[in-house]
């Protein structure tokens, strides 16, 4: 168990791991409807879309928060005019804003006298400098996201059944639609410092992903997947604690790896069953 | 007679179509009434209308049922247009019809589980409750729709198509259901392409467009009245009866069905005689 122990004796592991748990299950909790939803490709364009404003943020020295949050508001309202403007489906204008935004910021980050260091920083992310003022923003974001997930359980429900019949209910789809994304983007914002912005994606995605091929009520897949989640953070510290890789590199990519085990014992599962019927 | 639905000077556009011109008529309260045309000929739109997910472009609808409120209308839209990959059980979704008047918050009480429980029995799905939407069949699934949209409070229920491409147990189940919907005083509008089932409702709109005609299935299902909305080139009259060739535009599969239906009606009773 030492193996297991060791890595959190030291304090900044430990708010690694704290800040880590929290990003983890506020992601999973959003990203259970992304997935559900089919809102991957926005999900991915958002976590792009917010380098341009880090980037400005570090050249002009102003809040990092501030400018990933501004950035993603553009992206939104970008994607929107697109759709609304044009004939083309939503994807089109996720496409423009994603190439457009990831590659404003790498020109901007281009003009950092470090540009190398400040585009991985953003990136990757830094989990091992996960500060206390971290832990307090992220703790208020999975506030957020636990509470919005109970008390908007039904309006987002309905809404990933179907929107007319949202309308139909009374539960106000257009309304709930732009509080889910703000929710999707509030969490992707506060969460980019502690796993990068390029492997937030990586437990907005893999915990829920996974969570669905084991559960089939959405209660219980957020619930699960928020246990994948944290459960990957903690298996990814320890890894890259013993291994010496990357932190957020490593957290990322546990969730990933384990929907792949999933699915294959999933499919070993079902082929041995249709073999014994 | 009272109405469940009066249009006057209606019409619908969407962009610069017009789906449907300028039409004044009623639907009766209390009774099965069938929308019926062809393809594009506006059933959707005029359903929508009556839901209230589209406002008129001109003249007004009134729905004497949503002045208790929208959740006094109850719709049940093609299964096609559902994300049928929730992760949501059958006894789900048929509970989202009580959201209607729960809204977001309010706790689920026993009445609205009573009412939940009395959907899914009329619909014959009670031993699916437990069952993901996803491993039904298209039968059973529209069943399910039928069950939520039975589960809300509702004065008149609206189903778009409820009897396209299924099997005769479920259509049978499905006609079981709405005759339970007439009995406790429901008005029932439902849109259907196949002249059986508009033949054997209490009222039928007929829709080209328009409103061609709008009253009982022998005064609007005439020869007249149906080669003005179908064309006469799809309408076959032969000795004592009337055939639309109307199926010609349906999937492979829904016009097996159609025709199977068809033969069905065939040889029961519902064949309409020419005037």
């Amino acid at each position: 168990m030492d193996w297991l122990i060791e890595p959190f004796e030291f304090a900044f592991q430990q708010r690694a791991l704290l800040g880590g748990a929290l990003a983890a299950v506020a992601l999973s909790l959003v990203g259970t409807w992304v997935v559900i939803r089919g809102m991957s490709f926005l999900g991915d364009a958002l976590v792009h879309g917010v380098i341009p404003g880090i980037a400005l943020a570090i050249l002009f020295d102003f809040n990092v928060l501030a400018g990933a949050a501004a950035a993603a508001i553009v992206m939104i309202v970008g994607i929107n005019l697109v759709h609304r403007q044009t004939a083309f489906s939503e994807d089109t204008g996720i496409g423009l804003l994603f190439v457009g935004m990831l590659a404003l910021g790498v020109i901007v980050i281009s003009r950092t006298p470090s540009y190398s260091g400040s585009l991985t920083s953003i990136l990757f992310g830094d989990a091992l400098g996960v500060t206390a003022g971290d832990i307090v923003i992220l703790g208020v974001l999975m506030a957020i996201a636990v509470v919005a997930s109970a008390l908007l359980y039904r309006p987002f429900l309905v809404l990933a059944f179907n929107a007319q019949k949202a309308k139909l209910l009374g539960l106000r789809p257009a309304l709930a639609h732009w509080v889910l994304l703000g929710l999707i983007t509030a969490v992707i914002v506060g969460s980019f410092q502690t796993v990068g912005t390029l492997l937030v994606f990586g437990l907005l995605i893999g915990p829920p992903a996974t969570a669905a091929l084991l559960v089939r009520r959405v209660p219980v897949m957020m619930a699960v997947a928020a246990l994948i989640g944290v459960t990957s953070v903690m298996i990814g510290l320890v890894i890259s604690f013993h291994l010496g890789t990357a932190g957020s590199a490593t957290m990322a990519l546990v969730p990933i790896v384990l929907f792949f085990l999933v699915l294959t014992a999933r499919s070993m599962v079902g082929r041995r069953r249709a073999a014994t019927t | 007679m009272k109405p469940a639905v009066v249009a006057k000077d209606l019409v619908i556009a969407y962009a610069n179509a017009v789906a449907l011109d300028r039409s004044t008529f009623m639907i009766p309260q209390g009774q099965v009434t069938a929308i019926i045309g062809p393809n594009g000929s506006g059933k959707s739109t005029l359903l929508n209308a009556i839901a209230g997910l589209v406002k008129p472009t001109a003249g007004s609808i009134e729905v004497p049922a949503r002045a208790a409120g929208a959740h006094r209308i109850a719709y049940v839209m093609q299964t096609t247009k559902i994300n049928d990959t929730l992760p949501v059980t059958v006894a789900e979704v048929v509970t989202m019809g009580r959201y209607a008047r729960l809204g977001a918050y309010k706790w689920i009480r026993a009445e609205d589980r009573q009412a939940v429980r009395a959907a899914m029995e009329r619909t014959g799905i009670v031993d699916l409750g437990s069952r993901h939407l996803a491993e039904l069949s298209g039968g059973q699934r529209q069943r399910v729709f039928v069950a939520q949209g039975m589960a809300q409070d509702h004065d008149v229920l609206l189903l778009d198509e409820p009897l396209t491409g299924i099997d005769i147990t479920t259509a049978q189940a499905i006609d079981d259901a709405i005759h339970a919907e007439i009995d406790r005083g429901c008005s029932v509008i439902l849109t259907t392409h196949d002249l059986s089932e508009a033949q054997v409702a209490d009222y039928v709109v007929l829709l080209s467009g328009r409103v061609v005609a709008a009253g009982a299935p022998e005064d609007v299902l005439t020869p007249k009245h149906l080669a003005e909305a179908y064309g006469p080139a799809l309408l076959h009259v032969s000795e004592d009866r009337i055939f639309l060739d109307d199926a010609a535009h349906l999937p492979v599969d829904e016009r097996h069905v159609h025709r199977e239906r068809s033969i069905h009606t065939e040889t029961s009773h519902s064949d309409v005689h020419p005037d």
